[in-house]
């Protein structure tokens, strides 16, 4: 369960994050400062043997490699050392092509290696440096007090004379082998620098983990942050969807992913609640629709029956409630027209029809209600074939055939066409009437809707006919448009697929 | 007493105009909304029965407009039995308020309760020294005796009691006891009065020389 929740997610991943920097960092920075204290010790040591060499060959040496230093005597003159050995005479720059060294009159017997003062200062003064010195056959020439005893003659790689260091336990040594094969070895103890890195590696340790713990702790506190508005979203959400539909949630105005994602919801809601809206309004206008004839039948049937009437009077009560019953079953039909569409319910027959037969078929069967009122209707019907259900079409082109009488004016023209073109089966059918107000215009396929609500109830007109017009063609993959020019008249134009078959 | 009912349904408006008059009432109708309207500002009636959708001017507006000038009691009629109406229609300043379809007797009911209250007469009976008048039944007892009387004789009978101790002129009496399409000459009131004066007491209605008559 916690593994879901985003906060904890991001959390884990930033710990994961965390862990992996701070131990590279901490890792890299102890490699580098022991690195840096070997080295350090390495170039102490180095240059005690360097000093052990030179003290070793007598003199001081020249850098390894790069010739003698220049003399300081007069030239010409023989160069002694401190003993009074007599130097060879120097090259110029060249390199040393004899050993230097005692002479071969004091290889029998052990040599006796004195070091000067400024050498055993590098060793006593400092106390935890200490040297071996052995000759080329393996003998231990010399070494200092505070040598261990167990230092050994470090064994000699083959080819170079290099300064080569060797670690024993907590003991770093530095060696040297000279031209002449013997060895010369500085050490040094590194308990304490041991210890001291130690140290340093619980240091980085204990810095690391604060920085985490600091880190995990800005991470939840900036989650927190984050995941807040989309918990206020999720509140706000369900407490719409727990039916406060008109509630909204806030923050949509900010201009970041959170607010877009809030004006989202936020126009979903808004559809939501006015197609529910709507709903309720069609709901309550049919229930409107329905109890106005229902209370004239029972307050007709009551008032009748108050008192004793003449026969005459009985029928005219009847006819009413006849009438008043009639208008109740085309309603409930319309209704239950409109209800089958909106399930959805395949509805409508499909087959190959003429249009113009169909129109011409319904302009035919209304002559007679348009020639009582005098109006007129006008034909021009092209044949187009389309595919669909000659009665549902018939209801439609009907239907705006009944409107266009009703709302004609006296001695009025009805226009009817059908025509094919690009592809689309065109019927029109345009009155001489009134028209219809703009702000009317675009609500009058809706349901009940009425643009004129004086006329259509003594119309006695359901205010559903232009809907179920309007589900029928939706229904035939076709579309229903009016125009209208107030004063002048209005046109419908219902667009149909043109058969393709044949 | 005059009612004014105004509904866009016409049978339904001729059926309640029947029904109402059968009951003695004097009825003027209108179908749309301006028209009801004008009628309720420019006539005194005792009640009106407003339907809430009518035609260029809903039973809303009519009642807004109608409460700046009139406190004529107003019973609103409608197809909307939402809670939300109903509350809405009590506010604007409706005085009852029945949902179609409705029973014919409940109108009527209501209907009398309105006007007895409006006139400040909160029980179905009046009495007047040993004649007493049933406003429900709508007949008369002089000590303890069924009195017959024509409609017209106990719609006079029952305006001037409900608007005991004030003087009623001609004029007023006719204006409330014959609605718009009644061409009736205002000298019958006299005759009716007279009429009623024989059958329940020369003294219960008393003549104000020039002014009209009055129940004390």
């Amino acid at each position: 369960m916690i593994i879901k929740s985003i906060r904890w997610r991001l959390q884990i991943w930033l710990a994961f994050l965390l862990v992996c920097v701070l131990s590279g960092f901490g890792v890299t920075v102890y490699q580098l400062q022991r690195v840096n204290q070997f080295k350090q010790i390495d170039e102490e040591l180095e240059r005690r043997v360097g000093a052990l060499d030179r003290a070793v060959r007598g003199g001081p040496p020249p850098d390894f490699g790069r010739g003698r230093p220049p003399f300081d005597g007069r030239p010409g003159e023989p160069a002694f050392d401190d003993e009074g050995n007599r130097l060879p005479p120097p090259l110029h720059g060249g390199r040393e092509f004899f050993p230097p060294g005692p002479g071969p009159e004091m290889k029998l017997r052990p040599r006796e290696i004195r070091l000067s003062p400024e050498v055993s200062a590098l060793f006593e003064d400092t106390g935890s440096f200490y040297f071996a010195i052995w000759s080329r056959d393996r003998m231990l020439l010399k070494s200092s007090t505070n040598a261990p005893v167990n230092v050994s003659l470090p064994v000699r790689v083959a080819g170079a004379n290099l300064t080569h260091t060797r670690m024993r336990d907590a003991l770093r040594e530095a060696f040297h082998y000279t031209e002449l094969g013997d060895c010369v070895l500085a050490g040094r103890d590194i308990t304490g620098d041991l210890n001291a890195m130690r140290r340093f590696a619980f240091w980085l340790l204990g810095a690391g983990g604060t920085v985490l713990v600091f880190g995990l702790g800005g991470g939840w506190w900036l989650t927190s942050r984050a995941i807040q508005p989309v918990e206020e979203m999720s509140v706000a959400a369900s407490r719409i969807s727990a039916g406060n539909l008109s509630e909204r949630i806030a923050g949509a105005d900010t201009d970041n992913e959170l607010g877009r994602l809030a004006g989202v919801l936020n126009s979903t809601f808004a559809r939501l609640e006015a197609a529910f809206a709507q709903q309720r309004q069609f709901t309550a206008d049919a229930s409107h629709e329905l109890r106005t004839p229902l209370a004239v039948i029972i307050s007709e049937a009551q008032t009748t029956l108050a008192r004793e009437r003449s026969s005459a009077e009985y029928r005219e009560t009847v006819e009413t409630c006849l009438d008043a019953a009639q208008q109740m079953r085309r309603l409930t039909e319309s209704l239950l027209e409109l209800a089958r569409f909106d399930a959805s319910q395949e509805y409508i027959q499909r087959e190959h029809l003429d249009v113009s037969e169909t129109t011409r078929a319904c302009v035919e069967r209304i002559r007679p209600l348009a020639h009582q009122r005098g109006i007129q209707i006008h034909c021009d019907l092209a044949p187009v074939r389309i595919c669909g259900d000659t009665d549902r079409l018939g209801q439609v082109i009907t239907n705006l055939l009944t409107n266009a009488i009703h709302y004609n004016k006296p001695k009025g023209e009805i226009r009817v066409g059908t025509r094919g073109e690009n592809g689309a089966a065109i019927v029109t059918v345009a009155d001489t009437g009134q028209g219809i107000a703009p702000e009317d215009l675009p609500h009058i396929f809706e349901r009940f809707y009425r643009a004129d609500k004086s006329r259509s109830r003594a119309a006695g007109r359901s205010g559903l006919g232009l809907a179920i017009s309007k589900a029928i063609v939706d229904a035939h993959g076709g579309t229903i448009e009016v125009t209208s020019q107030p004063g002048a008249g209005t046109t419908f134009t219902v667009r149909l697929r043109v058969d393709q078959s044949r | 007493m005059r009612i004014l009912v105004v509904e866009d349904e016409p049978r339904l408006l001729r059926n309640l105009a029947k029904a109402l008059r059968e009951e003695g009432y004097a009825v003027d109708t209108a179908e749309a909304g301006d028209d009801g309207l004008y009628k309720a500002q420019n006539y005194s009636y005792d009640a009106i029965v407003l339907d809430v959708m009518l035609p260029r001017l809903d039973g809303w507006e009519v009642l807004e407009r109608l409460r700046k000038q009139k406190s004529t009691p107003v019973l609103m009629l409608t197809a909307r039995d939402a809670h939300k109406d109903r509350v809405r229609g009590l506010d604007t300043g409706a005085d009852d308020y029945l949902v179609k379809p409705f029973d014919l007797a409940e109108l009527l009911a209501r209907l009398r309760a309105l006007i007895r209250r409006s006139a400040g007469q909160p029980r179905p009976n009046i009495e007047l020294g040993n004649v007493v008048i049933d406003l429900r039944a709508r007949t008369v007892n002089r000590a303890g005796q069924p009195v017959t009387l024509t409609a017209r004789e106990y719609a006079i009978l029952e305006f001037l009691a409900l608007h005991r101790g004030e003087v009623v002129t001609r004029t007023v009496l006719y204006e409330h006891l014959f609605d718009e399409s009644d061409d009736t000459l205002s000298n019958l009131v006299d005759v009716h009065v007279f009429s009623i004066r024989k059958k329940l007491g020369h003294e219960l209605i008393a003549t104000r020389r020039g002014q009209g008559y009055c129940i004390e």
